[in-house]
């Protein structure tokens, strides 16, 4: 039966269900910080822009990398239907975690840098 | 509590089970009804305390319409147009919105997740008699005309002394914070309960749709709630001891107010919007007849929410000089938060059109709801984007999106509910003569109100004026937008007597009026004291069984822990993931304890709010002194092994189990401990970049080796609760080395202390010495609390509740002192590293 089945999905778990958002939080943060120190101590545009181009994305490598780790996995078969319901929603959410960094945080760092 | 265990489980009949569980779950009549701890009892009080804010605080907006329908009005003075709007706005969205969503997740959510109450009983009513406190200080100011006058998000510098030298700032920051108190201690409760107090069998798959609403909001509330904590207590820093944190004359930024209010204020709107969202969720399968469509996709979707809600605060400050490139971030956010709602609202759409609706009262309202989010989320997206929002920032443009997105989001789903879930509250069916006219009154007034203000602000009026000329082309729009509201307020008056009647003259309801699917309609109507006789299995057996039916067998006690036993009030704790019981949780009996702590902490509000702040320096003691004696005789007294709980289950109580609520709650507990201190290191850094002379001033010169004292102190101690574990793991006496433990809190709390008297310049002089202060001050804190719990280990293991089983007191007194030695490493370390941060800030261009 479910219940009895699925107790071997650990709880440790659903704190991937954050993984990928969080791992955005943090770009958005890094990026927000950065590039406040950045206008503020006079950074030359180039620096500040790529600095921030690398930011970007070192924290989209880190999401698109989790994406890839929860596709690939299987879910185990002894874990029911608790472990491939988990497993979806972990690999949805890191894919809107990954699109949600490619739309907010990308487009901006085309624009000008300190105004 | 404790005593010998029936070896055999008492009566199965239902009368006589009834009859033995009322008398141990039952609150007492007369008096004893203060006592109460039942989650039904703090359910129905909450939602009636907060719907009587909702009525003063409408009809504090009533006054304001009524002096804004025509030009140079004289209804009202300016100073109580400034207190009346203040307060109307901070009652709404902190003393209405927050406990009413509050109040639907303490009532329905044990009741729909199957389990027979809450995990900290005496937590929820402590966080209601809090919550109660604080509003009525609020209250009170205002019938005394020294309510806060600032506007409800309290900016700086007009909230700061030189501005507002009264106690009319003080009193929301007070009040607001003991009100926050209150939704913390309760978002920690319902997130441990929701993780492990679901019926058995009840897999997080298989969790009904509202309970992962509520969770996700519970997580959020104690993310987003420490930062405007934090906010609280600095800006009542600066006013009570002049330590200057936004005061840019002395290094201090008035901004970071604004940083700290909306990293809360944003969320909040999503903690106002989701649990409604869940409330809709779970009414609309019912009304379609059909399973809700998407329950992975919504799961997604709200995951999403809650995380985008955290990364676009900024875009209520678009108009304060960040520049373009960082705007765009949040800008982007803004607009790409839209999605996951637009995801839900599909949803609920592809219910209602591949199901067989059916039409009803609650639909009427739910109708109400997507017209009006809809609306309101449209005009968010347009303020998203920058160059719209810097032509309708602060003008009644704003006004009317906040409305029709905190009215879509809660009034509408709220009115639905109260429909829907009146007959379980009461027992009794809607007349629903008057529930039809009211909707439309209030539905007509709303548009009629709200939607001419987009208009008026388009036409530049600002918010927050209390009159106008006459020849700007407002005068009509104010007109019919006060004539609105007064014509929504006779339908909230319909509404009002229709809930009255309701309850007076409705017909005896049967159980499980609408054919629900979720387990609150699997009990009596209204519920008995302990919900469940017995806790259902959630699984295929059950899942085809109307809610009546299996209300019936549920009675006859033939589910879970379908018994008394020892008079203990039991109900089942499961795993996480699984929904497998794991423990039998015995919860604490009805007590005053939660109602005189509150009244201890009002008396800490009250002292601060006078300036006697010793007496609130005794009264806080006081308080930590009565949640030590709280604890002192919480649990079970010996070991008791595996205990039957029917259907063939045995499982131990939750005194000798690893996955103890109590870990659960330390563990949220510091979550928002570590929110609140990561908003401190970002405050540092604010100010740091962002304030004044930071540069020009000397230096500090930390002490290093009190500093290196302090660390090794709570090195040792960490340490040490490390060893106390081990002891008693091994049937030992730890003694020692909770002695060892104590000295070296005391030990670096001392070296703290030193380092805070020496800290330059002096936290009076320049926000760089008072920021040193409070993060050390954030340590020796910690440290200080982490005393308490080695008291109360102490009490305890002399009382026999610690033993080689029962060790969870001691795991989280670990927890506490691991999480002070790491907070105090990077705190420690900051006020180290401040002296080269200064010194860097002289590269500045």
């Amino acid at each position: 039966m479910n219940a009895a089945t699925s107790a071997i999905v650990p709880p440790r778990r659903i704190w991937w269900l954050a993984g990928g958002f969080g791992v955005w939080c943090l770009a958005l943060s890094v990026l927000y910080a950065l590039h406040a120190v950045g206008c503020a101590f006079g950074w030359p545009t180039a620096v500040l822009r790529w600095s921030l181009v690398i930011v970007f994305i070192a924290h989209l490598l880190v999401i698109g990398w989790m994406w890839l780790k929860f596709a690939r996995q299987t879910p185990n078969a002894d874990a029911g239907k608790t472990g491939s319901f988990l497993q979806d929603v972990i690999v949805w959410s890191t894919i809107v975690a990954f699109a949600s960094a490619v739309l907010a945080l990308g487009p901006p760092l085309l624009l000008t840098t300190c105004i | 509590m404790s005593g010998p265990v029936s070896s055999q489980p008492e009566g199965a009949h239902a009368l006589r089970l009834h009859r033995q569980l009322n008398r141990i779950w039952a609150t007492g009549p007369g008096w004893q009804r203060l006592a109460a701890v039942n989650h039904s009892v703090i359910g129905k009080r909450m939602f009636l305390t907060s719907f009587t804010f909702f009525l003063i605080a409408g009809v504090l907006g009533m006054l304001t319409r009524v002096q804004l329908a025509t030009p140079h009005s004289g209804f009202l003075d300016p100073e109580t147009y400034n207190q009346v709007f203040t307060v109307h706005g901070s009652m709404m969205l902190f003393l209405f919105a927050i406990p009413m969503v509050e109040s639907f997740a303490v009532y329905l959510t044990p009741k729909i997740l199957g389990t027979r109450d809450f995990a900290f009983p005496r937590l929820t009513a402590y966080g209601y008699w809090c919550y109660l406190f604080g509003a009525s200080i609020i209250t009170v100011s205002l019938v005394l005309g020294i309510a806060p006058n600032g506007g409800w998000f309290m900016y700086t510098p007009l909230s700061s002394n030189v501005y507002s030298p009264g106690v009319n700032a003080d009193i929301w920051l007070l009040g607001i914070t003991f009100v926050e108190i209150s939704a913390l201690s309760l978002a920690v409760e319902i997130t441990v309960s929701i993780l492990k107090m679901r019926a058995p069998g009840m897999s997080l798959d298989r969790m009904p749709i509202f309970g992962w609403y509520i969770l996700v909001t519970a997580l959020m509330m104690i993310v987003a709630f420490p930062p405007l904590i934090l906010g609280s207590i600095l800006l009542e820093l600066e006013r009570a001891f002049g330590m200057p944190f936004f005061d840019p004359t002395r290094g201090g930024d008035s901004l970071l107010w604004q940083h700290l209010f909306w990293l809360f204020g944003h969320p909040d709107v999503y903690i106002i919007f989701l649990p409604m969202a869940g409330v809709l969720s779970t009414m609309i399968p019912v009304f379609a007849n059909r399973q809700l469509v998407g329950y992975r996709a919504i799961v997604v979707a709200i995951i999403a929410l809650a995380f985008l809600s955290f990364g676009i605060w900024v875009h209520h400050m678009f108009t304060v000089g960040i520049p373009h490139l960082a705007l765009a971030f949040f800008s982007a956010g803004s607009a790409i938060v839209a999605v996951p709602t637009a995801v839900q609202v599909f949803a609920w759409l592809a219910t209602l059109s591949h199901g067989k609706p059916r039409w009803g009262v609650p639909m009427l309202y739910i109708f109400g709801f997507f017209f009006i989010f809809a609306m309101g989320g449209l005009t968010g997206v347009m303020l998203a984007m920058v160059p719209f929002d810097w032509q309708a920032h602060d003008t009644y443009f704003v006004v009317a999106h906040m409305h029709y997105v905190v009215a879509g989001a809660l009034a509408f789903p709220m009115m639905a509910a109260i429909y829907y879930w009146l007959p379980l509250v009461t027992g009794r069916t809607a007349v629903h003569r008057l529930a039809v006219p009211a909707f439309w009154l209030i539905f007509i007034g709303f548009n009629m109100t709200f939607f001419l203000m987009h208009l008026t602000g388009l036409l530049g009026m600002p918010r927050r004026v209390y009159t106008y000329r006459g020849d700007e082309g407002w005068n009509w729009l104010n007109l019919l937008s006060s004539v609105g509201g007064f014509v929504m307020t006779i339908g909230f008056g319909l509404l009002l007597i229709d809930l009255v009647v309701q309850l007076r003259f409705g017909r005896r309801v049967r159980r499980d009026p609408w054919k629900a699917a979720t387990f609150e309609w699997a009990m009596a109507l209204p519920p008995a004291s302990y919900a469940f006789a017995s806790i259902p299995h959630a699984g295929p057996q059950t899942d085809s069984v109307p809610r009546g039916e299996l209300a019936l067998s549920l009675a006859r006690g033939e589910g879970y822990l379908g018994f008394a036993r020892n008079g203990w009030q039991e109900t089942l704790g499961v795993h996480i993931t699984s929904g497998k019981p794991d423990q039998v949780i015995v919860l604490p009996n009805p007590t005053y304890l939660p109602l005189v702590t509150a009244i201890v902490t009002g008396g800490v509000v009250l002292g601060f709010l006078f300036k006697a702040y010793w007496l609130s320096l005794v009264l806080a003691l006081v308080t930590f002194g009565l949640f030590v004696h709280a604890g002192s005789r919480a649990g079970l007294s010996r070991d008791h092994g595996p205990l039957p709980v029917g259907l063939g289950v045995e499982v131990p109580p939750h005194t000798e189990v690893a996955s103890t609520p109590s870990y659960l709650a330390m563990i949220c507990a510091l979550f928002a401990n570590g929110t609140l201190f990561t908003s401190l290191i970002f405050g540092t850094f604010y100010l740091w970049l962002a304030g004044g002379d930071w540069q020009k001033m000397t230096p500090p010169t930390p002490s290093w080796s009190l500093a290196f004292g302090a660390i090794v102190s709570l090195v040792i101690a960490a340490v040490s609760t490390r060893g106390s574990l081990k002891v008693v793991a091994a049937s030992g006496k730890a003694s020692a080395w909770m002695g060892l433990t104590a000295i070296a809190l005391i030990a670096a709390v001392a070296a703290i202390v030193q380092m805070i008297l020496g800290v330059t310049p002096s936290p009076r002089e320049h926000a760089l010495g008072a920021t040193a202060s409070v993060l050390l001050g954030y340590v020796a804190f910690h440290a200080g609390a982490g005393l308490l719990f080695l008291f109360s280990n102490f009490q305890r293991v002399r009382n026999g509740y610690i033993s080689q089983r029962r060790s969870s007191d001691l795991r989280l007194t670990q927890l506490w002192v691991g999480y002070t030695l790491v907070t105090g490493i990077i705190a420690v370390g900051l006020v180290l590293a401040l002296p080269s941060l200064v010194t860097v800030l002289g590269a500045r261009p």
